[in-house]
């Protein structure tokens, strides 16, 4: 034995947690994040914080937080209240599936870009983003913050991927303060000390952070290929390794569909399997015969949650079964927030090119 | 979707995501506080790390896919609060020491005995031990970070980690003695299955 062995071996007379004491510091987590992200909007809504304190320690150890750094800034501050699970619908209304199924079957009829040796499938996407500032005097303050990025994948996707990614900007203000704010936070940034998170970084077969990059818990390489195709099968697949994560299960599987597809590489067979899978998700509507996101119109199918107030959508043009990308949206005003904003969305767009750079 | 940058990625917009990374991490936290500081200790310094860390997403390395390191370095900050109480578990462990030679010296309880008089001298050595050192040492063996990780958590470059955990196992050694160490110098021992996500 060596002295590690023997101090290791000092480990194994503690118990496991118990789970009642997981359960208590889970409840307490969550009560913090609902407080926080009941915010200022929907006129305080005193029922979701039953005693008024975690939120008001949360205020605290922001305003501490402010006079210190720039950590205060929390980016997307949305709010989670009551959340109420979808009515019991067997899947999506008949209209949503209609578009979700004739949407899969002219994915297949459209066929993918051919990406020939030494050519690149390019992902150009879009991301916008919420940030959300609370302020020493107890006012909140948002803007929403967009960065574009392009990812390169090789013919052969077991090679090498290129990633350029763009400065992250400040790009839309709810208000003269929501400016000013924003303008702060961006030039703290700029003396601090925190990661960088723009330029070109590469990566075999997409490991940009050194381990592949996933989807669905699988190593996306191998999820395209393995996954199933049977729309009911990849759905239980999807509840199975999304469970308990998200504000609903229903809404956490739309979520994971579209941060699947929104990776772009998702082949027509697959994505076919996907939008009918979404199809089967209870509570699933067609939110918008007219979406329009970055300048390309579709429709968007969505799923609420938090008692109607928050939106999750994912916007495909039907005729070709291409998503031209995902939001998430607010109906009610929020945090210096008007209703019916889109907090954050992501389009994406692919096309061949010839070179990376 | 499923590393635990993704989530913390995730969380930021929207944040009821964020109880995944608790789900994940906070029975490993609640082990690691626990064998430090007792039951009562790890029960709050459970819950308050993932508090501080859902406050501060921020000061998260968006460089790291791992989020133990950075959730164990916050732990290690607020079980500095309860100094008091580690120092007493650490004393009464180093009390245990058998007084006695086993009356029946078979070889299994003298084992035992050989293991609870080693047990006692590493909780000795533990609380003489700067507390730098010692949270160095217990980030390595009880929380299975890696020197890398250990940087991370505690913000230092990695060779002052080396050099901490060196002084850490040597204090260790010398509280041991020779006779409970039958291995020569072994200081750059790495964890043979550190456990990652997967």
């Amino acid at each position: 034995m060596n002295d590690l062995q023997l101090l290791r071996g000092m480990r194994s007379d503690v118990g496991s947690a118990p789970q009642a004491t997981l359960a208590r510091g889970r409840k307490k987590l969550l009560s913090r994040i609902d407080a926080g992200t009941v915010g200022s909007g929907f006129g305080g809504a005193p029922e979701a914080v039953p005693d008024g304190g975690p939120r008001r320690k949360r205020v605290m150890a922001r305003r501490v937080l402010l006079a210190s750094a720039a950590a205060a800034v929390l980016v997307g501050g949305i709010v989670v209240a009551d959340v109420v699970a979808p009515g019991g619908r067997p899947g999506a209304t008949a209209e949503a599936a209609e578009v979700l199924n004739n949407a899969a079957a002219n994915a297949i009829k459209t066929s993918d870009p051919t990406v020939k040796p030494g050519q690149y499938l390019k992902v150009d996407t879009k991301a916008v983003y919420g940030a959300t500032v609370s302020r020493a005097n107890g006012t909140v303050v948002s803007w929403l913050e967009t960065q574009d990025g392009q990812v390169y994948v090789p013919a052969d996707m077991s090679s090498e991927w290129v990633w350029n990614r763009e400065a992250r900007v400040p790009t839309t203000f709810f208000g003269k303060e929501s400016k000013a704010e924003a303008e702060r936070y961006v030039a703290s940034l700029n003396g601090g000390a925190g990661p960088r998170l723009e330029g070109i970084i590469r990566g075999k077969g997409g490991a940009f952070y050194g381990s592949p990059q996933q989807i669905l818990g699988s190593p996306l390489l191998d999820a395209i290929k393995t996954l199933p195709r049977e729309p009911r099968k990849l759905l239980d697949l999807i509840y199975e390794r999304t469970k308990g994560s998200g504000p609903t299960p229903e809404s956490e599987a739309l979520i994971t569909i579209a941060d699947s597809l929104r990776t772009g590489v998702i082949p027509a067979d697959l994505r076919a399997a996907m939008y009918k899978a979404a199809a089967l998700i209870p509570g699933v509507v067609v939110a918008d015969k007219q979406a329009t996101l970055d300048g390309r119109k579709g429709v968007a199918l969505g799923v609420y949650w938090a008692d109607g107030k928050l939106r999750q959508d994912i916007i495909i043009d039907p005729a070709t079964g291409l998503m031209i990308g995902e939001r998430t949206m607010h109906l009610a005003a929020m945090d210096g927030i008007p209703a019916n904003t889109a907090t954050g969305w992501t389009s994406v767009k692919t096309s061949v090119v010839d070179s990376a750079p | 979707m499923n590393t635990d940058r993704d989530i913390i990625r995730r969380s930021r917009d929207r944040p009821a995501e964020f109880a995944a990374l608790y789900d994940r991490h906070a029975s490993v936290i609640y082990r690691y506080a626990a064998r430090r500081a007792g039951d009562f200790v790890a029960d709050d310094v459970t819950s308050e790390t993932f508090l501080v860390a859902f406050e501060c997403l921020d000061s998260f390395d968006e460089r790291r896919e791992d989020a133990r390191p950075w959730l164990f370095g916050i732990a290690t900050n607020l079980l500095r609060r309860h100094h008091r109480a580690e120092a007493r578990l650490l004393k009464a462990a180093a009390r245990a020491a058998p007084r006695e030679a086993a009356v029946d010296s078979t070889d299994g309880i003298a084992a035992q005995v050989d293991a609870a008089a080693a047990m006692a001298k590493l909780a000795k050595s533990l609380k003489a031990m700067p507390a730098i050192d010692r949270d160095t040492l217990l980030l390595y063996a009880w929380a299975d970070l890696s020197y890398e990780g250990i940087a991370d958590a505690m913000c230092v470059p990695v060779g002052t980690v080396r050099s901490r955990l060196n002084r850490a196992r040597r204090i260790l050694r010398t509280g041991l003695g020779p006779e409970t160490l039958d291995e020569t110098e072994n200081e750059h021992e790495r964890l043979a299955a550190a456990p990652r996500n997967a």
